[in-house]
């Protein structure tokens, strides 16, 4: 007896101590499935994992509060702008997940490289395609499976789209530099080199000035990025803009409300289709006793059957390369062309403040589109204002 | 008939207005009534109405008990913060001590102070007094409310001492002032502290948000963060939840509107 209890005494505080607290921003129906991985990994492995889920919309201040206070859970899905600061503010452990790293969509795990650490890994990844109303695409006499390829292309279409007495236009934009990454990359451009903004290459000029000419020039654009206007997405389910830039997280939606869409590859510029890619991680905190454990939670979650499951029941991107073959295209028909878009993405640069970076250039990208600056000295300031960003970290 | 023109004309105007600041809360009740995804759509009137959105928020999410949450933080948190902040003006405003004036001076200052700056220190001393996730920890940092303390002070300052002065003489200890003289006088004050007090609570996000790490301790704030995820928002949702919400300012306010206009008569009738 006496020996049960020391035995207790030791295996009780180990028990109660191996829960992993892990911080989530699921959505519902991502959350539902989540709760039946975890369930899935308490049984195989018998370590209890608690689940908390935090509005997507106050994480940064909750967590950055935590962290503060070493109050932080074991895990938290966070997003990938955000991995960065918390990275370069040596808030999180370097993670090794031995073999699997090789099996994980490069440009999703790329993201999470700082210095040659990985400093999260994937959950959930997301990247920008075309999409378009296909009933607008047979009322202005296009064939409605065959999205414009190329950037050119795409302009004759957009003009043919556009019925300003309808208000119908081609083509509505954002004018956030993640939104017009694909621009920029599609037209050769590169973002960042070396730790140093390169925005202001022939490219990138060519890039920015395309999308100012689909405002000013061809008028085939409404000014949807303008603020107070109807956005991207207000129009194109209202049927008013026939091509969208747009995430999976979007089909859903324009699937239930009974829009005739289609959706395709980025059209290719001087480089080709590029896309930029979004999405979260999970990262593990410094202050956690169990690391072990967590890097076997984050191990499990991205597995080969994790993944597919993921896939299959929300109809989004896996990160493991190993499920691609398995994901049901008949149910997600869309999923093929996202599929195909990520072999031409490019990875996002791990900055310690990338929301200050926006900050400094949409407004600047904004004079452009509006014409009180020059498209090539907007982006000459815009990378004068970046680099001193980044110089300062 | 000139009159009834004039008339008209300022009743055309202000309905115009009326319509103009009631847009936003009756596209919100617009926007609830309409089928779920389809909270982006420009139509004015829903096609087909539905209540599903309320039914959903009030079953499938738990927003009964963030409501609940919510009305027992900002109930008790106004009432202490209104009893703690009328005792505090009626000391600066009535009485001598010493150090009064560097202390209010003190006080006033604090307001300088961007209330952001505080949330750290103030989550670890909450953290360290094992508070997290409990009421104590959304109510007892914020009973201290200098704005609503200042704004007691200025109006008590503007009874005249001789009244205070007559009590006294009539035999009255400081709680008999306090209760029979001031509290009935600055009655319209205090109402709108109360209310200014309720509706920071109410409204309070960050800080319940980060106390609370537990999902049945979150108030309406937060439950409504809930419905936007990285890249959608739950729209139909999201105004059915928050058409919820208002309900208890609303009442309050209505409720709180015959003290504003008493308290603005009784000062007309004095002069």
């Amino acid at each position: 007896m006496r020996r049960f209890i020391a035995l207790m005494t030791v295996v009780i505080p180990f028990i109660v101590d191996a829960q992993l607290k892990v911080w989530v921003s699921y959505n519902d129906e991502e959350f539902a499935v989540f709760k039946q991985l975890v369930t899935a990994f308490e049984e195989s492995t018998g370590i209890e994992v608690n689940v908390q889920r935090i509005p997507f919309e106050g994480q940064e201040q909750k967590i950055l509060t935590a962290c503060a206070t070493r109050t932080a859970p074991d895990l938290a899905r966070v997003d990938c702008a955000f991995l960065g600061k918390l990275a370069h503010r040596h808030a999180l452990l370097d993670i090794d997940i031995g073999e699997l790293a090789d099996k994980i969509v490069p440009v999703a795990l790329q993201s999470c490289i700082l210095n040659g650490k990985l400093y999260g890994v994937p959950d959930q990844l997301t990247c920008v395609c075309l999409f378009y109303n296909k009933r607008l695409f047979r009322e202005a006499g296009l064939d409605p499976n065959k999205p414009p390829a190329t950037w050119a292309e795409f302009l004759k279409y957009a003009q043919k789209l556009t019925d300003r007495s309808k208000g119908i236009y081609g083509f509505a934009m954002r004018n956030t530099l993640w939104w017009t990454l694909p621009f920029f990359y599609s037209f050769g451009a590169n973002f960042i080199e070396d730790n140093t903004c390169v925005l202001n290459s022939p490219e990138a000029v060519a890039a920015l000035q395309f999308k100012v000419d689909l405002y000013r020039k061809y008028k085939v654009e409404p000014g949807a990025w303008k603020s107070g206007a109807i956005d991207p997405d207000m129009g194109f389910q209202n049927e008013k803009y026939a091509m969208v830039l747009n995430g999976p997280w979007k089909i859903k939606l324009l699937k239930t409300i009974g829009i005739d869409f289609g959706v395709a590859p980025i059209p290719a510029g001087k480089k080709g289709g590029y896309t930029t890619i979004g999405g979260t991680n999970f990262v593990i905190f410094r202050g956690t006793k169990h690391k072990h454990e967590a890097v076997e939670f984050i191990k499990f979650i991205v597995s080969k059957e994790s993944q597919i499951k993921w896939a299959n029941e929300l109809g989004q991107i896996p990160v493991n390369m190993e499920a691609f073959p398995y994901v049901d295209t008949i149910r997600h028909p869309y999923l093929k062309v996202f599929l195909y878009q990520l072999q031409y993405a490019i990875a996002r640069p791990v900055l310690a403040d990338y929301p200050a970076i926006e900050d400094v250039a949409n407004p600047i990208m904004e004079a452009a589109l509006m014409g009180e600056k020059p498209v090539k000295e907007a982006l000459e300031l815009i990378v004068y204002k970046i680099n001193a960003i980044l110089q300062e970290e | 008939m000139v009159n009834k023109v004039k008339a008209f004309i300022i009743y055309f105007w202000l309905t115009v207005f009326l319509i103009v600041v009631l847009f936003p809360f009756i596209w919100m009740i617009i926007t609830s009534l309409k089928p779920i995804g389809t909270g982006l759509t420009l139509t004015i009137i829903p096609r087909p109405p539905t209540l599903s959105n309320y039914k959903s928020v009030l079953t499938q999410y738990k927003f009964g008990r963030y409501f609940v949450n919510s009305l027992i933080v900002a109930s008790i948190g106004a009432l202490g913060a209104t009893v703690l902040c009328t005792m505090a003006a009626f000391a600066f405003a009535k009485l001598e001590f010493p150090l009064k004036r560097p202390l209010f001076g003190m006080f006033l200052s604090v307001l300088m102070v961007p209330g952001l700056m505080f949330v750290v220190p103030q989550f670890a001393i909450v953290y360290r007094l094992g508070w997290i996730n409990t009421y104590k920890a959304m109510i007892i940092p914020h009973l201290a409310n200098v704005f609503g303390m200042f704004l007691l002070v200025q109006y008590m300052k503007t009874i005249p001492d001789e009244l205070v002065d007559a009590a006294r003489v009539d035999g009255a200890n400081n709680w008999t002032i306090f209760l029979k003289l001031i509290v009935p006088l600055s009655g319209a004050m205090i109402a709108t502290v109360f209310l200014l007090t309720f509706q920071f609570h109410w409204n309070n996000f960050l800080w319940q948000l980060i106390v609370a790490t537990d999902e049945h301790m979150y108030t309406v704030p937060v439950g409504l963060a809930m419905f936007r995820s990285a890249h959608e928002e739950l729209h139909t949702l999201k105004m059915a939840a928050s058409a919820i919400s208002i309900l208890p300012i609303t009442m309050i306010f209505i409720f709180a509107q015959r003290y504003f206009i008493e308290g603005i008569l009784r000062g007309a009738i004095k002069g």
